[in-house]
């Protein structure tokens, strides 16, 4: 069951409000638990057991390490242990060069435990933060299962830290105000993902049907350009999704990405992506290495390592590596070479060449596939353009236009802008209405199947 | 109380109120068992079992079931179409939208035909007559330069092509394909479905009988009646976009010519009922289109008073429907197998020996679907 689907909306989402709200505020938290156990059984029972285990291994190994702090040599071993497990969980299911071992240990070769990634990042970085002392092993285990499991949080993160999230719930605010702020995320998030991704998806998917052999290179752009921003409005249409949900709980859930395709320096977009993911690597990985290290150069490279690393994780592939390695090349050399200066709508045009350049990388299933790809970008394969690509430029020019203007914060500053504003005014007067008709719209898009399943990556 | 404050709890109320309201109608309202729109069965409440809570399966099965019977199902996907047509390329459900016709967009992503080739095969080496093989293209075969370039990388023409190459050398092959390309400017494909039209039928039947070794009934003689100028078809299921014209269904009757004497329809259990060639009762039904020869069975026997003696097998699916009607002039008795609704081997039913010729007319679409000739073996 995923967020942008028929029986989520119209009949989970409703549902859990229902019990949500009409339970004790104490008993609040166990609603959640129970409403995400569903909500996971939904997924199937193996995925349910899954989940369970996962905590329960989890849970006992932040036990553990705490419990033997004063022996740093059993507490490090626990904790290892649980590092360990965690890892491993996570090639099992995500590596494919494994999936005959799977096969074979009887889980199935098909059988994908969705959110996985989130989970083991969030279930690392507790460890960890036990392991150091920055965190007390929580007793309760219902939750630290409702950590896991939470359902707004499972598909697309964000990979909180514990006490970030324990915080949250204990400091909810349920009101009916905060539901209509959810609701507009939510709402924002499906638009994001069933209007956006999946019309910028078929232009991809056109592109990626043709040869490269003769591609043209404008035909070439559009494709790379439609996944670039596909990307985008998938990932972050679903966490989206995800923070609204939690909102309307009175969940104030951080949001993953702010408009970063068409920021100004490449060091914002690499603050705006994925931002709790992001802080995770940089926190866990990046911070720890670096302390030992007090060359400049080293740490530079460790600082792109570690975004190769990152990109790795997106697809557990060469490509995604070297997606990471370029993006972190781009900002240290950036760093390097253009330290003060901010170039506002040249910047903005360098961010998404960028950003679209190395998504040919992470788009593609080889490395030479992608290779290839960008020869033809630079027309190495038929020329700038031909019929095709006038067809699909025709086709989609309206959509890129209205996604590329979509994704930059232009609108946003408009509307965070002090001083009275008709503008402002309006849609927020107009606001219950847009957002009406915007789920309006989605729910049309996705009628005919019930959902909307494209998540271009399993993570 | 700021106007930001006010506005959420607005959204809130309308949200919630919207959402509850369609939560209700998809508990309480009577679930329809069809779509006749879709010209399809619903799915029905899912039976859940261990095996399938298990692996998510009963999960899926519920969205589908809530997205079938969802409220307003049809307005809701007729505006989805509205939709899509508006933004992108205009491809709904595989159904390439423009007003003139619609199109099969996902007709280069069938496989190769080279099992149901292989099942001919299997067929010609059991059988003595003569055999005659038509593949018939579909819409989006005949009129490809109307899709866009890149969704006709695998060509009906190549299709029907290398199902020919891969029959056996004494097997006759009937070049439909040509024949409707070159006519193309004339209504012989329907525009809400992939099938051809009677007329299409005709075009084909003029080159196909004189293989079979007759002279065609010229044109002029047939009187046709329109029987409808309301027929939509499947692709316009798959998309109910109704922006195109609706279809016209045409009964050819030569009043003159030879005439039916019965017309029997037998099931695989044996039961025996009465046919028609042409069966207006069907045009009150989801799919106008089984006017000809009506309700699908097995196999459909029929004699005319042609005084020739000869018969034919046909073995044949909806493409040959509407072709039938047109063979009757020339045979004494025509035997029309459906081999997909056979329970077992076609030689099971009826007896090869009987036929000195036999006819194959299949729709390329559907010879590229697993199976569908796995029991002429």
């Amino acid at each position: 069951m995923i967020y942008s689907s028929l029986i989520f909306i119209y009949g989970f989402l409703p549902i859990s409000f229902l019990a949500y709200y009409l339970s004790p505020k104490k008993r609040q938290p166990l609603v959640l638990l129970l409403l995400s156990i569903i909500f996971c059984g939904m997924l199937g029972l193996k995925y349910l057991l899954f989940t369970t285990v996962f905590t329960a291994v989890n849970y006992s190994a932040c036990r553990g390490t705490a419990h033997y702090r004063s022996k740093k040599a059993a507490s490090a071993v626990i904790y290892s242990g649980g590092i360990m497990f965690d890892l491993f969980s996570l090639f099992l299911f995500r590596a494919e060069y494994l999936s005959a071992f799977r096969g074979s240990a009887g889980l199935g070769g098909n059988f994908f435990p969705i959110g996985l990634s989130f989970m083991v990042l969030s279930a690392i970085g507790t460890l960890n933060d036990i392991f150091s002392g920055k965190e007390e092993a929580d007793r309760c285990f219902l939750r630290f299962w409702l950590y896991f499991i939470f359902f707004p949080r499972l598909i697309m993160g964000p990979p909180l830290r514990y006490r970030s999230f324990t915080k949250m719930v204990d400091s909810r605010k349920p009101e009916l105000a905060e539901i209509g702020v959810g609701m507009t995320i939510f709402v924002k998030g499906l638009a994001k993902k069933v209007l956006a991704a999946d019309s910028l998806y078929l232009l991809y998917d056109a592109v990626n049907a043709t040869s490269l052999r003769n591609m043209s290179m404008l035909t070439a752009w559009l494709g790379a350009l439609a996944y670039a921003l596909c990307l985008y409005y998938t990932l972050s249409g679903l966490s989206d999704m995800g923070t609204g949900t939690g909102y309307c709980f009175g969940l104030k859930m951080p949001q993953s990405f702010n408009y970063p395709l068409f920021s100004v320096k490449i060091r914002y977009f690499a603050a705006r992506w994925h931002i709790q993911v992001v802080q995770w690597f940089r926190r866990y990985i990046t911070k720890p290495l670096s302390v030992h290290f007090n060359n400049r150069v080293v740490k530079k490279l460790i600082f792109i390592c570690v975004w190769g690393i990152f990109g790795f994780w997106y697809s557990f592939s060469i490509n995604g590596l070297i997606w990471g390695i370029l993006i972190g090349t781009a900002i240290i050399l950036e760093r390097v070479f253009n330290r003060g200066v901010i170039l506002k709508r040249t910047g903005a045009i360098y961010t998404i060449f960028v950003a679209v350049i190395c998504g040919v990388f992470l788009s593609g299933d080889t490395l030479s596939h992608s290779v290839r790809y960008l020869f033809a970008m630079i027309g190495g394969g038929g020329g700038f353009a031909d019929a095709f690509s006038l067809y699909l430029l025709k086709s989609y020019v309206v959509v890129l236009l209205i996604t590329m203007y979509a994704a930059t914060d232009l609108f946003r500053n408009m509307m965070m802008r002090s001083g009275k504003n008709p503008v402002r005014t309006a849609v927020t007067a107009a606001s219950p209405l847009i957002v009406l008709g915007l789920l309006i719209l989605c729910t049309a898009l996705i009628s005919y199947s019930g959902s909307s399943e494209m998540i271009l990556m399993k993570l | 109380m700021t106007m930001t404050k006010l506005s959420s709890r607005i959204t809130a109320i309308a949200v919630l109120a919207y959402m509850a309201y369609f939560l209700l109608l998809t508990v309480f309202s009577g679930k329809a068992e069809r779509s006749s729109d879709e010209n399809r069965e619903l799915s029905s409440l899912p039976s859940v079992s261990l095996s399938s809570l298990a692996d998510g399966s009963a999960g899926t099965d519920m969205g589908t079931y809530i997205a079938d019977h969802f409220p307003y199902r049809s307005r809701w996907i007729k505006f989805n179409t509205a939709l899509r047509s508006e933004i992108g390329e205009g491809i709904v459900n595989g159904v390439y939208i423009s007003d003139d016709m619609l199109l099969d967009a996902e007709a280069s992503n069938r496989k190769k035909a080279s099992e149901s080739a292989a099942d001919v095969n299997a067929f010609a080496e059991r059988y003595n007559g003569a055999l005659y093989v038509a593949a018939i293209p579909t819409s989006s075969g005949v009129y490809r330069e109307r899709l866009p370039e890149y969704l006709d990388n695998y060509r009906e023409s190549q299709q029907i092509t290398d199902f020919y190459e891969g029959l056996n050398g004494g097997i006759k092959r009937i070049d439909a394909f040509n024949i409707l390309k070159m006519l193309n400017e004339n209504y012989i494909y329907y525009r809400n479905d992939t099938k051809w039209t009677s007329y299409g039928a005709y075009c084909v039947y003029r080159t196909v009988i004189q293989k079979l070794g007759f002279l065609p009934t010229t044109y002029d003689k047939y009187t046709v009646r329109h029987v409808t100028s309301d027929f939509r078809g499947n692709l316009y299921n798959r998309s109910l976009y109704s922006g195109t014209d609706p279809d016209i269904l045409d009964f050819y009757y030569y009043s003159s010519g030879a005439e039916v004497v019965s017309c029997k329809g037998c099931y695989n259990d044996g039961t025996v009922v009465d046919k028609k060639i042409y069966d207006d009762r069907q045009l009150d039904s989801d799919y106008m289109y089984s006017a000809y020869l009506g309700d699908d069975v097995p196999i459909i026997k029929i004699s005319t008073n042609v005084n020739n003696e000869r018969r034919l097998l046909v073995i044949k699916d909806s493409y040959a429907d509407c072709f039938i009607p047109f063979l009757i002039q020339h045979y004494s008795e025509i035997d029309v197998v459906s081999p997909e609704l056979l329970d077992g081997p076609v030689g099971n039913y009826i007896d090869l020996s009987d036929y000195e010729q036999a006819l194959i007319l299949f729709g390329i679409e559907n010879l590229s679907r697993e199976g569908i000739l796995s029991n002429l073996k």
